[in-house]
């Protein structure tokens, strides 16, 4: 059932740029910045666990622990120190410049050093549950690592946007993101959510990294392609809407998948691309697509 | 005098952007359940005045909430100090609803939405401005201008301050919102709050003040 | 601080950035790029540095044109590298196809991509702002999609050519003929570019890429301008390519990629992006750091990504803004400089958008990077009375007297068309005149917003002088139909005519060519210019030219001196080269109403100009609407009902979007209606 499978492994892969989506456009909600170093997050969340195990040995649990746990490290530095002097002291950055091109440069900085320490080959984590993929009758196969990662991307999802719409402190992280000076008056420290969210946020991509690795494998280039597909995702939900951007996010692996099966290999990605270009192009103010670059 | 207890206590501060001086060492204070306007011409220093209180600008010199000495720049330390400023230009989140936007004026005592919801404090903003009724699941940044002063009133009084400090009250409002406005700080301030009131026109903040704080060029007397 | 000691002459500044020291002007930057390359290319043609050298020149092209675009314009767009690949692949396919001269076909290629972008565009700079970036990022990647797959083009490797810019037997001379050219397009390059932005069109570019919504409603036709701002980085972009095709003889498949398109951006953020000067310091530091030693080139990644970071701490103008501080440090510490020197705010010179962010009316983000509220004006600026340092005006100053030629030309611009112009100065009392001459009709105007009926059956007219005022209480659709008649916003019913003519179909800038002049209730002003540059957007006369006459033709200083005259016909001389966001919110206002008027238009929307306004001010306000209203139709939205009904000969008063009371001030004081929702009697 060749549309079956290829839906189930769009959702799947879909899933994941959803996740990606929905950290950039929390991320973007609290401090108008675009993490596009998020998908390097999760391509050192796959590639350090997997050369803990494979070439040091490490058992997984201890893999996995000091890998998220150096992730979550190196963000919460990278506020500290880049953002904090970026955004905290007396001249404030804001426009392109802050919106883009300081996690641009994170980004570029991690894929140096992944590929200083991981070399440039392809790798994977090893699957969290391994065996062979689920068959279900009429021939559907679902790999069980992508059952593992929707799973996970739906419990993550639910679990946020009820923390959003039902609590106070989510109101709050979106006040961040709407009003910098308008969220202090009220006692909200900007710079604290600012630095948790984007702790979770690594956090978390660098889980789905872990978890979808053994599915497509990754070396150390591969953040790039993931946080642009995020980041597009990201955009189409309009950064102010997380749930439409993880619709985005799905619709857009279901489509590439899609793709991949019925048209041959090099034009589905530019297919895809010229889509997802035109998409935008055809109503861009229905995207609800705001001037993010004013300043 | 000994044995009053004192709101606010501000010794010698001043502000400062750059090079130029908005504020030349001011010094005054409030007691508890006092009522004063803080006037003079736009321009002088009247504004920087409170926001260099409420911490949201930096500056020197001595500030003193309930006894307590305020750190130079920390908003967060007076809105949970009890003083709240509700600034000039509103400050709202434009995305979120009007409902929203004022209950997060809780968010200085509590993190929990139900008490927020529940409380007095959110309670009476809301009544202040029954106007507003209608426009409480609007996006903030689609309401009027004057409907946007209301929204950031209350969100003021959502904190449930013990000081409250307003800038420009009645910027952009007309005469019978004003007046209503003017009616609900009174309100307040019966109920024994401590008022501090940036006004431009100083003839409609005396009608409930009843000190008054002159600034020119910087200078407070 | 330095004090504004400010003439006419200084507030021209140099060239280059309009109204601001900037590195340099259009021709020192050419020499400065023509002059160290011809010097390079004599000594060290030859040798590693000179071949560095012309490699770092080629990006510099591409990087000049994208400090236009995306730097200075805020354009974002990913499509340099596309089309850089566009240029080379297509002077190596024309060489080794069709054996024509590299240099003959870069001038075609370059000349095709112009053609091909102004297809391209037309579809893409639809999008402004972030759905531009987004539509564009595909673009590299369905580059490499397209180019892997091509066999012809050398598929994921690249196409070699044979054919030097300057074919020559001897690999000396070619060196040599190479490098030459190459200096020479890329100082061309830069010429063009740094013209253009120092152009009275570079000061629409720059309202364009700060606040789209202002630069409309000045006039500014802002679909044509991102049209032309995409052509115009692409063409860079692939004279770029073509210039490295004919140089490094090979085009790597990798050219049309990502990491191409994104080291292009870091060159010009790392130099500078609002300077092309700085965008060519980029390539030059980007390339130089490349090729530094074998650490750095195998660990590229990291070093540009540390680099990248450090310099946008530092600052985030870049290079060139690390150079322009060192610059006006240097001008200050010499004191003989410092005398010299024109004021602008010390601080940030981000330059976005000023004032009232605080709501959604405004499209920036909120939260502004200095809170530009109550500071002591610089010393000299003392009002006669007394008002304390943030009096604007000067104290001499005579409504009546002041500008005669700029009155004159205002009154003389009045030729209505099919309206009444009435002998001297009043309109008569009421309004009147026979509907068909009146200069703004509305008829029925109505507007929903979903469920809601903010404007119901509003029909009001105007004559072409005088003043009318339009008031009620918060909520009653006051600002949205001032958006209807400005054209930001369109009616769900009933029709606008003016002078006779529907103007549905108009947008604002067309609105405003036609004389329709407005101000907000939120200050929309360009931090980090002065007020004689902020007042000039309304006086470009460039709206209808094409971007290619800014090359051409700088007539940015005319449009200074309009913008001079209308200052000074508010007695606001004084501040014209004060930077807008050391003012207070006073003072900013007062520009914005400089502004409106310096058009000299027939209709002037004015929405709460006299909100933040002192007494002695409101004063003066009043007296500048009398004044004004002598030469326009003003319709003044206001909530100060004293100031209404001293200066409007006919008051409309809207509640619930409804018109309850339209007439005289005597009626509009004794009316119930009026009284019970307005004053709360």
């Amino acid at each position: 059932m060749k549309f079956g499978n290829l839906l189930i492994a769009g959702l799947i892969t879909g899933s994941i740029y959803a996740a990606f989506a929905v950290c950039i456009a929390v991320w973007y909600r609290v401090s108008n910045i675009l993490n596009l170093a998020v998908g390097d997050f999760a391509m050192i969340g796959a590639l350090g666990v997997d050369n803990l195990m494979r070439v040091k040995h490490w058992p997984l649990g201890a893999a996995v622990a000091a890998t998220v746990g150096t992730v979550a490290a190196t963000a919460y530095v990278y506020d500290r120190v880049v953002l904090r002097l970026a955004q905290d002291g007396r001249r404030r950055q804001e426009g392109i410049v802050i919106t883009f091109f300081f996690t641009f440069a994170l980004s570029f900085f991690i894929d140096g050093v992944a590929k200083v320490l991981f070399g440039t080959d392809v790798h994977a984590a090893p699957p969290l549950w391994s065996g062979n993929s689920l068959t279900f009758a009429s021939g559907l196969h679902v790999a069980r690592a992508g059952i593992l990662v929707l799973a996970f991307a739906a419990i993550v999802g639910a679990l946020f946007t009820l923390y959003i719409r039902y609590t106070l402190s989510g109101k709050a992280i979106e006040a961040c993101g709407e009003n910098y000076l308008g969220a202090r008056i009220v006692g909200i420290d900007n710079r604290k959510y600012r630095r948790i969210i984007f702790v979770v946020t690594a956090i978390l991509a660098a889980v789905f990294g872990i978890l979808e690795s053994p599915i497509t494998g990754y070396t150390f280039s591969s953040g790039a392609t993931i946080s642009f597909t995020g980041f597009i995702a990201a955009a189409y939900g309009g950064f102010q809407k997380p749930g439409r951007a993880a619709v985005a996010g799905v619709a857009i692996g279901v489509l590439e998948a899609l793709l991949g099966g019925y048209v041959s290999g090099q034009h589905a990605d530019t297919l895809l691309y010229a889509i997802l270009a035109a998409l935008v192009l055809i109503r861009p103010s229905a995207m609800g697509l705001e001037t993010a670059v004013g300043g | 005098m000994p044995g009053e207890d004192m709101a606010l206590r501000v010794s010698g501060m001043s502000v400062a952007y750059g090079n130029v001086v908005a504020v030349h060492d001011a010094t005054f204070a409030v007691r508890r359940g006092e009522c004063i306007a803080i006037t003079g011409p736009n321009g002088n220093g009247k504004s920087s005045i409170v926001m260099g209180i409420a911490g949201i600008v930096p500056r020197r010199g001595k500030v003193e909430v309930f006894g307590a000495q305020a750190p130079p720049s920390d908003v967060m330390w007076m809105a949970r100090r009890g003083l709240t400023l509700v600034p000039e230009r509103r400050q709202l989140y434009p995305h979120l609803s009007a409902a929203d936007n004022i209950v997060l004026g809780c968010y200085s005592w509590t993190r929990s939405m139900r008490k927020a919801k529940n409380s007095a404090a959110f309670d009476s903003a809301l009544q202040l401005f029954p106007d507003l009724r209608p426009h409480l699941s609007q996006h903030a940044g689609t309401l009027s201008g004057g409907q946007q002063q209301m929204v950031a009133i209350a969100r003021g009084l959502a904190s449930n301050p013990e000081i409250l400090a307003v800038d420009e009250p009645c910027l952009g409002l007309a005469e019978t919102i004003s007046k209503r406005v003017y009616e609900a700080l009174a309100r307040v301030h019966q109920e024994g709050k401590t008022l501090i009131i940036v006004e431009e026109a100083p003839k409609r903040a005396l009608q409930i003040c009843t000190r008054q704080v002159e600034v020119r060029n910087g200078i407070a007397t | 601080m330095v004090t504004s000691k400010v003439t006419l002459g200084a507030a021209r500044g140099a060239g280059g950035l309009p109204g601001r020291r900037t590195l340099a002007g259009p021709l020192t930057s050419a020499g400065v790029v023509v002059g160290v390359g011809v010097v390079v290319m004599a000594l060290f043609a030859q040798a590693y540095v000179g071949s560095v050298f012309v490699l770092a020149l080629t990006y510099a092209i591409v990087t000049a044109g994208m400090a236009v675009q995306i730097g200075f314009s805020q354009q974002v767009a990913f499509s340099q590298s596309v089309f850089m690949g566009l240029g080379a692949y297509g002077v190596a396919v024309l060489n080794t196809r069709l054996g024509m001269p590299s240099l003959l076909a870069a001038l075609l290629v370059t000349l095709g991509s112009g053609v091909v972008a102004l297809l391209l565009g037309a579809i893409v700079s639809r999008a402004s702002g972030l759905a531009l970036a987004v539509a564009t990022i595909t673009f590299p990647f369905i580059a490499v999609g397209f180019v892997s797959s091509a066999s012809y083009l050398g598929g994921n490797i690249g196409m070699p050519l044979t054919g030097s810019l300057w074919p020559s037997a001897s690999s000396t001379a070619t060196a040599v003929g190479n490098g030459f050219i190459t200096v020479a397009v890329a100082g061309i390059a830069v010429f063009v570019a740094t013209r253009v932005l120092s152009s009275d069109i570079g000061l629409e570019l720059y309202v364009l890429g700060v606040d789209e919504g202002m630069a409309m409603a000045n006039g500014v036709s802002t679909a044509k301008r991102r049209l032309e701002l995409f052509v115009l980085g692409s063409m860079f972009a692939a004279l770029g390519g073509a210039v490295y095709a004919g140089t490094q003889l090979f085009v790597p498949a990798t050219l049309v990629d990502a990491t191409t398109e994104l080291s292009l951006l870091m060159m010009l953020f790392v130099g500078g992006r609002r300077s092309v000067l700085g965008a060519v310091f980029g390539a030059f530091t980007i390339q130089y750091v490349s090729g530094q030693s074998n650490f750095v080139s195998v660990n590229i990644l990291i070093v540009e990504g540390v680099l990248i970071t450090v310099v946008l701490l530092v600052e985030p103008e870049g290079l060139a803004g690390i150079g322009m501080s060192l610059v006006r440090w240097v001008r200050r510490s010499v004191p003989a400089l410092a005398a010299r020197s024109a004021a602008s705010a010390t601080g940030a010179a981000a330059g976005g958008a000023v004032g009232g962010a605080a709501t959604g009316a405004a499209p920036a983000r909120a939260g502004n990077a200095a809170p530009a509220l109550e500071r002591s004006a610089a010393p000299g600026l003392q009002g006669a009375d007394g008002d304390g340092p943030a009096a604007m005006t000067d104290g001499s100053w005579d409504a009546g007297q002041a500008a005669p030629d700029f009155r004159a030309a205002w009154q003389g611009r009045q030729a209505p068309q099919g309206a009444q112009a009435p002998q001297g100065a009043q309109a008569p009392p009421g309004g009147a005149g026979p509907a068909a001459s009146m200069l703004l009709e509305c008829a029925g105007i109505g507007k929903d917003y979903g469920a809601l009926r903010v404007l119901d059956d509003v029909s009001l007219t105007l004559p072409d002088r005088g003043i009318f005022g339009l008031c009620g209480p918060n909520g009653a659709g006051k600002s949205t139909l001032l958006n209807i008649i400005g054209g930001s916003v369109a009616p769900s019913d009933g029709t606008v005519l003016y002078g006779g003519a529907d103007m549905a179909r108009l947008p604002p800038q067309e609105r405003f060519r036609r004389g329709v002049s407005r101000t907000f209730q939120a200050v929309h002003l360009i931090a980090g210019r002065t007020v004689l540059d902020n007042v000039a957007v309304a006086c470009l006369d460039s709206h209808r030219s094409s971007l290619a006459t800014g090359i051409v033709r700088n007539r940015l200083n005319e449009a200074r001196d309009k913008a001079m005259t209308a200052l000074e016909y508010l007695g606001m001389r004084g501040v014209s080269g004060t930077d807008v966001s050391s003012l207070t919110l006073e003072g900013q206002r007062m520009v914005e109403l400089a502004r409106a008027i310096a058009s000299k238009p027939r209709l002037l929307l004015l929405d709460e100009p006299a909100s933040g306004l002192s007494e002695t001010q409101r004063e003066r306000l009043k007296q500048m609407l009398r004044a004004v209203g002598e030469l326009t139709s003003v319709l003044l939205v206001e909530h100060d009902l004293g100031l209404v009904a001293a200066t409007a000969e006919k008051i409309f008063v809207l509640a619930s979007g409804r018109l309850v009371f339209a007439g005289g001030p005597e009626g509009f004081r004794n009316s119930e209606v009026v009284n019970s929702l307005l004053v709360g009697l």
